[in-house]
């Protein structure tokens, strides 16, 4: 039985369509990322989920049972927002406590709870402070714990670490998981951080355009994107996009690119003759000092870093961009002039220009 | 080629309040900038970057110190005869014109023909992506694009200084990205001497010739992002740049047969002789204790004498971080490769002394990096 399940569930604002039948389950202890860019609706299907919002058609089923209609308070669901909403005249003690004196716990059971939370998260040194004496993580930490101190079967995080340093937003992405797998609950994470996604989601579902376009692993959704929408979203710098008609030529299959013809693996051959965008990652493209198999002359135009990778900007002599990514930057001392690239044929993306749909590969 | 466009001369910005004692918003800034450059104030928030950015657009006082512009002083000018262009959160578009107009409104009052004002502005939002909403009125526009009039309507001047606050902080991923490559061949190509405050060092990365860091009103080192990452000048610094940062441990010291740290709850590093240049021993001194670092990029993994236990193993598509339990906290590395570990077991490191980093503990003063001193 799965403790969320959501079904074709549709909602407009004015003329304005945010949710178009989006349907999604998540089961006991699992992490599903709902991820997808801003204005997609994301926080609009959390709040309908919670019951703040009530959705124009389309079913709510937690644990097994029809709450479509439920007060929110009946819902029995955990959430910790981005600005954290946390009392401002309570201590983090009593902020955290909050979310059990409304249930009536009693008061040693209370204080047992709220102290183990609070261990867990890292907190107990600040839990007399109020909140405008605590550091942006202390209240971030002190939003999670309320959410996560009643034990909540299921509990919705909408962007919880959106506002806190990179630091410790890091740090949150290493422990996190950890930390929601040992409360057990189910999580539905919103976030529009890809890298965040990967790093947390059991499973990611992609929204956007009002619907979920893939539902699937991270690994899944990096290697075997099911759209170029969503091929576009994952990877930094984004992944390079070209227009081609791949063609069968004596037996080997090939796309025109940059002035020169690129092989494609045969399991491919059934887009050959057919308009696609092939997207090529920037780390699948190799930039060579010598001319090797495959290989076409290109420019480097500009070297810059980006985390710990060297992204270079590339030229073919027909004008054509291309950004190639390397591990690392103190080993790299490129040059800008003139180099040699290619491309990680198995790393190659088909999709179908008109409908954006991944062309998978056929086992012969 | 000394071409001076700024310089600040032990700035001070001191808030007095009346109950308690004063705050110093910045402590003896001190900071010459090339005509041309472009420099990003990196910190996170209440370290003095946004205070520094006001005295200079003169919405602050300077408590002490000069700053002097193009060979004028700054200190006394009103905010409008400073020539300085900004595109701020708190200095928002005017709310009777529409977005064209309030772009238009700094070249009007020059002596430009109406046809030029119009290419400028059209060029300008282009860049941006305003195009769309270049008749609307500001209440009628998302925050997002507030901020990208805001940046238009600051490029659009000629201008001695453009300062820029936070100037992508409200835009989303895919567009900043892009945006981000725009500006910068923009401020080149035109030699537009720039300021930007931002809390986020990619956007400090891809975009400034310098970086300046500041934390409690200080500069903390001001210098190319390499020199950020492979030589940083302290603790701070060290473990503010990076992503993720550099892991750093408390040690003590060992100098029996080479040279081994003992790491405070942890393992011990151990060096032989011929791994130690002359320099890095020189360096540490007499020192019993010292902090040691070590960038997450180069920790070796699947090999080596140390063993822990991972915590975390997370695949990003192009790399793997993995969070290794040692000493009581997480000693966090970056692969390349894909790494089978999962959590609960076991995986092999190893730390070479070339990729060492070494701090005074006391002061957290970079003592050595790799087989140089600081």
């Amino acid at each position: 039985m799965s403790q969320i399940s959501i079904d074709q569930i549709y909602k407009s604002f004015k003329t304005e369509a945010v949710l178009k039948g989006v349907s999604l389950s998540a089961e006991q202890g699992e992490i599903v990322v709902i991820f997808g860019p801003s204005g997609t609706g994301k926080t609009v299907l959390l709040r309908i989920i919670v019951g703040m919002e009530d959705p124009d058609a389309g079913t709510v089923r937690l644990r097994g049972k029809d709450m479509t209609e439920a007060a929110p308070e009946t819902r029995g669901i955990g959430m910790a927002f981005q600005n954290f909403a946390l009392f401002p005249h309570m201590s983090a003690y009593d902020n955290i406590a909050s979310a059990l004196t409304a249930k009536h716990t009693n008061a040693t059971e209370i204080q047992d709870r709220v102290e183990k939370i609070a261990k867990l998260l890292k907190i107990s040194h600040v839990l007399q402070q109020t909140p405008r004496e605590l550091s942006n993580g202390q209240k971030q930490r002190t939003a999670l714990a309320r959410a996560l101190v009643g034990d909540p079967r299921i509990l919705l995080l909408d962007d919880p670490l959106r506002n806190v340093d990179a630091k410790l937003r890091y740090e949150m992405r290493l422990e996190l998981p950890t930390l929601l797998k040992a409360a057990g609950s189910t999580v539905l994470y919103v976030t529009q951080d890809y890298k965040e996604a990967m790093a947390l989601g059991d499973k990611i579902a992609v929204l956007l355009d009002g619907q979920f376009v893939q539902t699937a692993t991270p690994a899944q959704i990096y290697l075997e994107p099911a759209t170029l929408g969503v091929a576009r979203l994952f990877g930094d710098p984004t992944l390079n996009v070209v227009a081609a008609t791949p063609q069968m030529q004596g037996g080997a299959l090939s796309f025109a690119f940059g002035g020169t013809s690129v092989s494609l693996p045969l399991s491919f051959a059934h887009s050959a003759g057919k308009s696609c965008s092939i997207g090529i990652r920037p780390e699948a493209v190799m930039v060579e000092d010598h001319r090797a198999e495959g290989s076409f002359p290109v420019e480097i135009v500009a070297v810059t870093p980006l985390n710990e990778k060297t992204v270079l900007l590339l030229r073919t002599p027909d004008g054509t961009e291309l950004l190639a990514a390397e591990p690392g930057n103190e080993e790299t001392s490129r040059r800008h002039g003139m180099a040699y690239a290619r491309f990680n044929r198995d790393a190659l993306l088909l999709f179908d220009a008109a409908s954006g749909l991944r062309i998978a590969a056929q086992q012969s | 080629m000394s071409d001076i466009a700024l310089i600040l001369d032990a700035v001070d910005k001191i808030y007095l309040r009346r109950t308690k004692s004063p705050v110093y918003a910045v402590k003896g800034l001190n900071m010459n900038i090339q005509r041309g450059e472009i420099i990003a104030l990196l910190g996170s928030s209440g370290c003095g970057k946004t205070s520094t950015l006001r005295m200079i657009a003169g919405f602050e006082d300077v408590t002490q110190g000069t700053i002097t512009l193009a060979g004028r002083r700054l200190e006394q000018l009103p905010p409008a005869k400073r020539n300085v262009a900004m595109a701020f959160e708190g200095y928002s578009l005017y709310p009777p014109l529409t977005v064209r107009d309030n772009i238009a409104f700094a070249l009007k009052s020059s002596h430009m023909q109406a046809a030029d004002i119009d290419r400028a502005v059209r060029e300008v939002a282009a860049m941006v992506e305003i195009e769309p909403i270049l008749d609307r009125y500001p209440s009628s526009i998302s925050g997002g694009q507030q901020q990208r009039a805001s940046l238009a309507r600051a490029l659009v001047r000629k201008a001695d200084l453009y300062l820029l606050d936070e100037p992508m902080g409200q835009l989303e991923p895919q567009l900043r990205a892009v945006l981000r490559g725009r500006l910068k061949s923009l401020l080149v190509e035109r030699r537009m001497t720039s300021i930007f405050v931002t809390h986020d060092q990619t956007e400090a990365n891809a975009l400034a010739d310098r970086i300046a860091v500041m934390e409690g009103g200080v500069l903390q080192q001001f210098a190319n992002q390499k020199e950020l990452k492979d030589r940083p000048a302290n603790l701070f610094v060290a473990t503010f740049i990076g992503e993720p940062p550099m892991n750093v441990f408390d040690a003590t010291l060992d100098s029996a047969d080479g040279l081994s740290f003992h790491i405070t709850d942890g393992p011990q590093l151990h060096y032989g002789l011929s791994e130690i240049s002359p320099d890095v021993r020189k360096a540490i001194g007499a020192r019993t204790k010292v902090v040691v670092g070590v960038r997450p990029h180069s920790i070796k993994l699947g090999t080596g004498i140390h063993e822990a236990r991972v915590v975390s193993n997370q695949w990003l598509g192009d790399q793997s971080h993995i969070a290794l339990s040692v000493a009581g906290k997480l000693l966090v590395a970056v692969s390349h490769a894909p790494i089978a570990a999962r959590a609960g077991e076991m995986l092999r490191y190893a730390i070479s002394a070339a990729h060492l980093h070494i701090f005074d503990t006391d002061s957290g003063r970079a003592l050595s990096h790799g087989s140089e001193a600081a």
